[in-house]
């Protein structure tokens, strides 16, 4: 499911920024940071208001892990699956978390609640398992508790 | 100022690189990413050359020819034991990720390696990621195409997966590309390149069609070539300029004829 796109919404993002080829990644950021993604109108958009030609801007679009091109929640959960987290148990933390959205690792909810990920060390492996929903970090996590945790960020919408 | 390769001196040219000089010389080194009408880019390692001077106090070291610019006395060896054990690395890896292409296959065979050591990759494709085809399109000023996604997924693809609204379908990228990776098709009066489809602008004469109306418009506009330099083409004109050259030639023998009544 696409969200849709207001375009006048987009061009005004844009617009906060001088509109120079080098504002590009500060746009995307902008736009990232309004739409949790960048939606080809966006990249076209941007393209045009900056004077960046489109394959450039898709090109940095697709580089940057910062930068989606696919729809995603509005709410990230990450479960740190590096060494020390992985001996701690965070598989076991991952398959609750599959369990309680109802998708797998990587992708997102359909109504766009919750993007799932798993990532490699966040330099915290004192407190391993490590589990971050949005900026949020939450460390020596019980397996257990990854439905508690999820609804907490569920209430606060 | 003059450079020695391989224990001979050769004359070079401030601001060559040395593979410049290699290819001007016929010195046979393999260069799978850099081409004459781009900017040397150092994507596929092949070039590599071991480089001293008399003046370094016997340091030496491995660099991309294609990137290393010349300087007088410069002492290059092309195939030395390490240089050979290092192309024949960059090949094992090229050979795994295009295990398919057949330029790929010669060269890794002409460096003894007829299969890879390394797991080959799934679905093959037979790009090697050496920019030569997104560097000359922005090179001609189109920027159609670029490099997306990052490490393993790099590839070369046009915005969005899209038909490229900035392609004119000139075809550099396809006459550039080393390993013939980049397709497209002319049927009857239509190209088809990057899932875009191009009318292709017919010879009045023969109706051979020959360049897209995109691409004869851009030249037109942009490198001061005459509105109807392309209602006909090079070969209709070729036998155009050979009938006005008959014309003249029997206008003289005429000529002479009448002079010689005259006379
Ligand atoms: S055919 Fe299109 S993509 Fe290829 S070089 Fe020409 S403009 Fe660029
Ligand atoms: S398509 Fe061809 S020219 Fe372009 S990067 Fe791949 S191998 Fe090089
Ligand atoms: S392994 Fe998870 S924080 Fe280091
Ligand atoms: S030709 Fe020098 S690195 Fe490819």
């Amino acid at each position: 499911m696409k969200p849709e796109i207001d375009v006048a919404e987009l061009k005004e993002i844009i617009s906060h920024s001088p509109q120079k080829p080098s504002s590009l990644i500060a746009v995307l950021q902008d736009i990232q940071r309004k739409f949790h993604y960048l939606p080809p109108e966006a990249i076209k958009e941007t393209s045009s208001a900056l004077g960046v030609p489109l394959s450039q801007v898709y090109s940095v679009a697709t580089f940057y892990s910062a930068f989606s091109l696919e729809p995603r929640g509005k709410h990230t959960c990450r479960i740190c699956m590096g060494t020390a987290c992985h001996i701690k148990g965070a598989p076991m933390a991952l398959e609750q978390a599959e369990d309680q959205l109802g998708i797998k690792a990587g992708q997102t909810t359909p109504d766009l609640r919750f993007t799932l990920e798993v990532v490699n060390c966040v330099g915290a492996c004192a407190m391993a398992p490590v589990v971050i929903i949005d900026e949020k970090y939450y460390g020596n996590v019980r397996v257990d508790k990854m439905k508690r945790y999820l609804d907490g960020v569920r209430d606060e919408d | 100022m003059k450079i020695q390769i391989n224990g001979r001196w050769y004359e070079a040219r401030e601001g060559e690189m040395v593979l410049d000089v290699l290819r001007r010389e016929g010195i046979d080194v393999p260069a799978l990413c850099a081409h004459e009408a781009v900017e040397p880019y150092g994507a596929c390692r092949l070039c590599m050359v071991e480089i001293t001077h008399e003046d370094w106090g016997g340091w030496k070291g491995n660099v991309t020819s294609c990137l290393y610019p010349v300087e007088d006395k410069l002492i290059v060896q092309t195939h030395t034991e390490d240089i050979i054990e290092l192309r024949k690395t960059v090949l094992n890896l090229l050979l795994a990720r295009c295990p398919n292409s057949p330029e790929i296959q010669k060269l890794a065979s002409e460096y003894g390696i007829d299969t890879t050591s390394f797991v080959p990759r799934e679905d093959a494709d037979n790009c090697i990621m050496c920019g030569l085809c997104t560097r000359v399109c922005t090179q001609m000023g189109f920027n159609a195409i670029s490099v997306a996604g990052r490490g393993y997924g790099r590839e070369i693809a046009t915005p969005l997966k899209e038909a490229p609204p900035d392609c004119v379908g000139c075809l550099a990228c396809v006459k550039i590309c080393p390993t013939h990776h980049i397709q497209y098709e002319d049927i009857g009066t239509t190209r088809e390149i990057w899932g875009r489809q191009f009318e292709l602008v017919k010879c009045k004469q023969c109706g051979k069609a020959l360049i897209t109306r995109e691409f004869a418009d851009y030249l037109i506009e942009n490198r001061d070539i005459p509105a109807d330099y392309f209602d006909i083409c090079d070969d209709c004109k070729r036998s155009g300029t050979a009938r006005d050259f008959k014309k003249l030639v029997h206008w003289e023998e005429k000529e002479e004829a009448e002079e010689e009544v005259s006379a």
